[in-house]
């Protein structure tokens, strides 16, 4: 039997299968599901469970141009920028991020993130959305749908939003490690799937079509409360509950004001909603805060769709990328903007107490700049932001050495990222969840640890 | 209270003796100095034990110098022959004991009893010193896969210090295990009890490693084998080891246990069973690489008169064997189901459609007796069958262009579609997949070794196609809870060695060969183990033979014993909703299937009749098992396994699509293939208007729907990709999505024909589209309901009326009656 109270739901590898959990009837997912919702915590995010908001700079930002910068190493590997002081005594990060700059009480930066995998982006999305490489075939859950298969989701909102897209290509031909990979598609995160910054924005499937009044969407409900009268033959059986389950709680999800509420942009002022910046980023951060706000326990946000129809972090330098200095023009402040305005909100309103947000990249660039004037791919070194819940601010952890070419103190890898979102989410890092073949596999490796210096 | 516990005493006192007295083992063997076995004094009518009378006997031993006795333990106490004999009010059984090896200290091998009290302990577990960079600086092989490796550890590193031989008791591998020195693991084992205790002996004897002519585990007895307990009755279970020299051991103490239902019945980890509900559950043994199960059955509570399973329809064999078992878990039968239920479910289960209109009211009106066996004979010859079936063995054979370039995507499905169109005998499609030889574009089957290049995942990929079983465990170590051993894991995998694939300058082709050189090399040993197929023989290294003939000789022999089951309960799962075993393709020791005695004559059956797999099919759907109503009555609401109704499950994703294509005569568009990481898209022009997914040779044909509903996405060899859960996202997408409201909007719709000038009156439109979604005809109620509703809104004109049929229709087309089957 599945013990979901269990300590380690799947210690060994009988029984306890991917397959129990996902065709068990009544005990299925939805079983987390429906705890999270018969638990009715109206107003979840204050629950004392610690939130997360992942924003995922997708094209693998610069740490020389970004929040590692190296004012004594040569030109060519300094690039254009100065460094500058931020509101932390002791800590400098380049002077492109004016706004981050007086924010950098609220964050750690982490700057000795490495992998060793293959230099194309997707492997890293992976490995920093799950904590591993991908390998054998086998595809591991994305830290926030870990996060919702242990907790469920609270109310009638989903546990993991994910806004506006998943990460599309990326040239490596590679899954990307959004989902929720060996624990079933249950648990993959709630896709938005539509861009908040767009004219008319609305989030598809959560609303009728407009054609579909709201006479009809009253008669519709009628009719199939009709047609569903009574049949027998579905007493008693786990699967029609579990759809009636489901339909009760899309219901729910639909007709819930809280759920609207929390994708309707429209309520913001439009002096916040200027604050974040009117960009497809921007106003995913800020709808990320509304859903924080409204009970979801982790937000991804994808910066980028692709690195290859944007200008993104990717600054190769030749086309179709970016340099450096368009970076700086479009990119950066896009950034700046966003990410401190979430900051700023979520401190506000006595959230970044319990909601962890981290800002991190696959990789980090080539120290010398290349005759195109851009950065090459380079997993040897990069950096990270991350703060709030029990993370503490204003630290810097680890460095570089001179050049920024590899780690010179306490390299972290991805593994060790991702062990560090978990105990600050409250969980155990090394918690035995089943994998595919009914093999338990721990959410990070055992010798994996959290990053102490951190906490 | 009080009257019920006295009234338990009373039972405990004076049972009414139900059947023989037995003691368990009946012949006990010691082998040496400390060395015991516990007894077991049962109840036992027709092979299964009805009550445990171990607490309540008095036990009297023939010679106390031989066999000393302690409870119901005995002990070695000189060479010998003794009798101990059991007394339960005045009855008696007794037991023979044979003792010897008692004139040395007490032996102690590595391999029999150290390791197996690392692994009881938990040392050795991956949590601990068995995860693959160890723990605290000591790493030991995985549930002990590796004596040498382990003994070495254990012996000389860290300075040697976790073995003292001058003073055992200092020895750092018993301090850290009892907590006398701090231990990060905590306290493993207790001070002076025996496996303590035999640690200590063990590096007292000077802590001996494995050799080479150690006595190696033969297989795991298990006692008793079965029970037929109610609620909250306990047994013991205990296990006895059998070496190949003939020595005998209790392995209670090290053994671990589990239950395959803990609804039923719990074991602790001392093997103690506590029947907690009713149906049966297997308890599984684990000691070294065997397992063992007892099989736990607990009717129940229902009073069900002999005559309702005596007086049950019964087509075949199906029906005596289930009913058998209903009868033994007191569960009543459900009631046959209708002509309505069985023309929908039969031709949704057996060829994905729903029945057309003309057809179900032909079949509902003709008085033939013999109608529904017709009906099942007409169904497998139907095009639709075809299309279901090469859906079905696509999904199994991951056809896709994932990782094979289109032409050879479609030479694949070919071979899979022709081989259903035939009637291919199963053990003959097995031959031409698995020796397919020369270009993947003209043999089809060939393609399966493009997709599984490697060694490890060819072998694994045909354990799970082909004999329903994961072995992928024993790749890097002894399968933890299972049998088969990493060294079986290579002899296996190097029957799939030989393969050659060569790319020709055809765009996408390869020739695939047979070769006469290759070999898979045993991860840890580095070296090629002979050739074997599980539990079979081994083909010499040298023989010239083709392996891979040798292999498919082996797998299509009419005395495998993997073979046949695997696909009988694949294609039992699909028609009656649940696997004799689940998953459908995780046969193993330790997941015994619900109704042994079908599945094998069902796999008797199957062989018998060349692999014909038609004719299994048209057993399954003639039985009147399969034709059982899916209302549940009261005495079997409980039942999910055993077969007393028929079980309601969710049409799968491409039956539904298909089905919304066709109730609203627009058909779906499938124009765009997804990459292999599914993050792009690029046009593609091979499936004309009219394709129906279920038609569909590749799983990345992009489809939103498919995808929300569970479409297996054909990477991993896997039941588990086809999901049939239900999700809010689902739910979102019927009510709101585009699929069903566009369909149903689009002007060329059935909608705009039945509200168009010559079109159906509302009752015309509720009575058409209840037949053609539901087989069957509204309730005078519903009939009234709808007509209402629908009147109201046509006063609003003719866009109102329509917009009320759209949503008639898509109220009818959403509701669980119509997503179900049942």
């Amino acid at each position: 039997m599945i013990r979901l109270d269990a300590e380690r739901p799947a210690t060994f590898c009988d029984g306890h299968t991917r397959r129990d959990f996902l065709h068990a009837g009544a005990l299925a997912p939805l079983g987390l599901t429906l705890a999270g919702l018969n638990r009715a915590k109206a107003d979840g995010a204050r629950d004392g469970d610690v939130n997360c908001i992942m924003l995922f700079l997708v094209g693998g930002p610069s740490q020389l141009d970004t929040f590692d910068p190296k004012p004594n190493a040569p030109a060519e590997v300094r690039g254009p920028f100065a460094a500058a002081k931020t509101n932390v005594v002791g800590t400098q990060i380049s002077e492109v991020f004016p706004k981050t700059a007086k924010h950098a009480d609220k964050f750690s930066i982490v700057r000795s993130c490495y992998h060793t995998a293959t230099a194309v982006h997707d492997t890293g999305h992976q490995m920093m959305q799950t904590g591993r490489l991908f390998a054998g075939g086998v595809e591991h859950p994305h830290v926030g749908c870990a996060l919702g298969y242990l907790k469920g989701g609270r109310g009638e909102l989903p546990p993991h939003v994910l806004l506006p897209k998943p990460i599309g290509r990326t040239g490596g031909n590679l899954p990307h490690g959004h989902a929720a990979g060996y624990l079933g598609k249950t648990h993959d995160p709630f896709i938005l799937n539509a861009d908040p910054n767009a004219p008319g924005f609305k989030v598809p499937d959560l609303l009728p079509p407009d054609y579909v009044t709201g006479v009809r969407a009253e008669r519709r409900q009628k009719l199939r409360d009709a047609v569903d009268g009574g049949t027998a033959a579905f007493e008693g059986s786990g699967a029609a509950k579990q759809l009636d389950d489901n339909f009760a709680l899309a219901y729910r999800l639909m007709s819930s004001a809280k759920a609207r509420e929390a994708f309707a942009l429209d309520k913001e002022t439009t002096k916040t909603r200027d604050r974040y910046g009117r960009t497809r980023f921007g106003q995913s951060c800020l709808m990320a805060r509304r859903l924080i706000e409204a009970g979801v326990r982790f937000v991804t946000v994808n910066m980028f769709e692709t690195v290859f129809d944007e200008v993104t972090w990717d600054i190769h330098g030749s086309r179709p990328f970016t340099d450096i200095q368009q970076m700086s023009r479009e990119v950066v402040p896009n950034f700046d903007n966003a990410y401190t305005a979430l900051l700023e909100d979520l401190s506000e309103r006595g959230l970044l107490s319990n909601t962890i947000v981290v800002a991190l990249g696959e990789f980090g660039r080539t120290p010398k700049i290349n005759p195109a004037g851009g950065r090459d791919h380079h997993p040897g070194v990069w950096s990270i932001l991350i703060g709030g819940g029990p993370i503490q601010g204003g630290r810097v952890v680890g460095e570089s050495d001179e050049l920024a070419w590899a780690p010179k103190t306490r390299p972290v890898s991805p593994g060790e990222v991702a062990a560090t979102l978990y105990k600050g989410l409250g969980l155990d890092p090394h918690k035995e969840l089943p994998g595919p073949q009914n093999r338990p596999i721990p959410m990070v490796d055992y010798d994996r640890k959290p990053v102490a210096e951190l906490f | 209270m009080r009257l019920s516990s006295s009234l338990l005493l009373l039972a405990v006192a004076a049972p009414a003796p139900a059947g023989e007295l037995r003691v368990h083992p009946a012949e006990v063997a010691l082998s040496g100095p400390n060395r015991t076995q516990q007894l077991l004094v049962v109840e036992e009518d027709g092979g299964r034990v009805v009550a445990d009378h171990t607490a309540a006997a008095t036990f009297a031993t023939s010679d106390a110098a031989v066999a000393k006795l302690d409870g119901a333990r005995v002990t070695a106490a000189g060479n010998g022959e003794a009798t101990v004999t059991a007394t339960v009010n005045g009855r008696t059984a007794a037991a023979k004991v044979a003792a010897h090896g008692m004139d040395g200290p007490p032996q102690w091998g590595f391999t029999n009893h150290v390791e197996p009290v690392l692994t009881r302990t938990g040392c050795n577990s991956g949590a601990c010193h068995g995860a693959l960079a160890g723990k605290g600086g000591l790493k030991l092989s995985l549930r002990g896969y590796d004596p040498e490796a382990d003994h070495f550890a254990l012996t000389r590193q860290a300075l040697a210090r976790r073995v003292d031989l001058t003073n055992p008791a200092d020895s750092l591998l018993v301090k850290k295990g009892a907590r006398l020195v701090p231990h990060g693991g905590g306290t493993r084992i207790t001070e002076d009890d025996a496996d303590f205790n035999l640690l200590k002996d063990w590096i007292t004897a000077g802590a001996p490693g494995p050799k080479d002519n150690d006595a190696t585990l033969v297989r795991l007895e298990v006692f008793p084998k079965a029970a037929l307990l109610k609620p909250k009755e306990k047994i013991r279970v205990i296990a006895r080891a059998v070496y190949s020299d003939g020595t005998r051991e209790d392995v209670t103490r090290w053994a671990k246990f589990g239950s395959s239902e803990e609804l039923v019945a719990g074991v602790t980890e001392d093997g103690v069973v506590t029947v907690a509900g009713s149906g049966e559950a297997a308890i599984t043994v684990n000691f070294g690489t065997r397992v063992g199960t007892v099989t736990v059955t607990s009717p129940y509570p229902n009073t069900v008169h002999a005559n309702v399973f005596a007086d049950a329809p019964r087509a075949n064999f199906i029906d005596d064997l289930i009913l058998k078992k209903l009868e033994l878990l007191r569960l009543p039968p459900s009631e046959p189901c209708t002509d309505a239920e069985f023309v929908r479910r039969a031709f949704l289960d057996a060829c994905g459609v729903l029945p057309p209109a003309d057809e179900a009211k032909a079949f509902l009106a003709d008085p033939d007796p013999k109608k529904r066996e017709k009906l099942v004979d007409r169904l497998l010859e139907k095009p639709a069958f075809v299309d279901y079936w090469a859906y079905r063995w696509s999904d199994l054979f991951l056809v896709s262009s994932r990782k094979l370039p289109q032409p050879a995507m479609w030479a694949f499905y070919r071979k899979v579609r022709q081989s259903v169109a035939d009637n291919e005998p199963w053990d003959r499609f097995a031959r031409d997949v698995l020796t397919a030889n020369g270009s993947n574009l003209a043999v089809g089957g060939g393609n399966y070794f493009v997709l599984h290049k490697d060694v490890a995942q060819l072998a694994e990929a045909t354990s799970v196609t082909f004999l329903g079983m994961s072995i992928g465990c024993a790749k890097c170590h002894n399968h933890p809870l299972e049998k088969w051993t990493q060294d079986e894991y290579w002899a296996f995998a190097n029957l799939f060695s030989r393969v050659g694939l060569k790319n020709s300058e055809k765009a996408g082709e390869v020739l695939v060969q047979s070769r006469t050189d290759g070999e898979a090399l045993h991860l840890r040993r580095g070296t090629a183990m002979p050739p074997t197929p599980l539990d079979g023989k081994p083909l010499p290294a040298d023989s010239p033979t083709d392996r891979r003939a040798y292999f498919v000789d082996w797998l299509t022999a009419p005395d495998n014993p993997f073979f046949a089951k695997a696909i009988v309960n694949r294609v039992w799962r699909s028609y009656m909703g649940r696997g004799l075993v689940e998953a459908e393709d995780d046969l193993r020791v330790s997941n015994p299937p619900t109704n042994a005695e079908l599945l094998d004559a069902l796999a008797a059956d199957f062989v018998k009749n060349k692999y014909d797999l038609k004719r299994l099919m048209r057993q399954i759907l003639t039985s009147a098992a399969y034709q059982r109503s899916s209302k549940p009555l009261a005495g079997n609401a409980a039942d999910d396994r055993f077969y007393s109704r028929y079980l309601v499950r969710r049409l799968p994703a491409e039956v539904l699509l298909d089905a919304y294509s066709d109730l609203t005569g627009v058909p779906t568009t499938f124009n765009q293939v997804k990459s292999a990481a599914g993050d792009s898209t690029t046009p593609v022009a091979s499936y004309p208007a009219g394709t129906r997914a279920m038609q569909l040779p590749d799983s990345l044909l992009q489809s939103r729907f498919l995808e929300a509903f569970g479409r297996p996405e054909r990477v991993a060899t896997c039941s588990c990709e086809r999901t049939g859960d239900a999700s809010v996202a689902q739910a979102l997408h019927l009510n709101n999505g585009v699929t069903l409201n566009d369909k149903l909007r689009d002007a060329k719709s059935v909608v705009t024909a039945w509200v168009g000038g010559k079109g159906l009156t509302d009752a015309e439109i509720v009575d058409r589209v209840f037949l053609a979604a539901l087989t069957r005809e509204p309730t005078a109620a519903e009939r009234k309901n709808f007509l209402d509703i629908l009147a109201d809104a046509a006063k609003d004109g003719p866009q109102a009326r329509r917009e009320a049929v759209e949503d008639f229709v898509w109220a009818v087309l959403t509701g669980r009656e119509f997503l179900f089957n049942h």
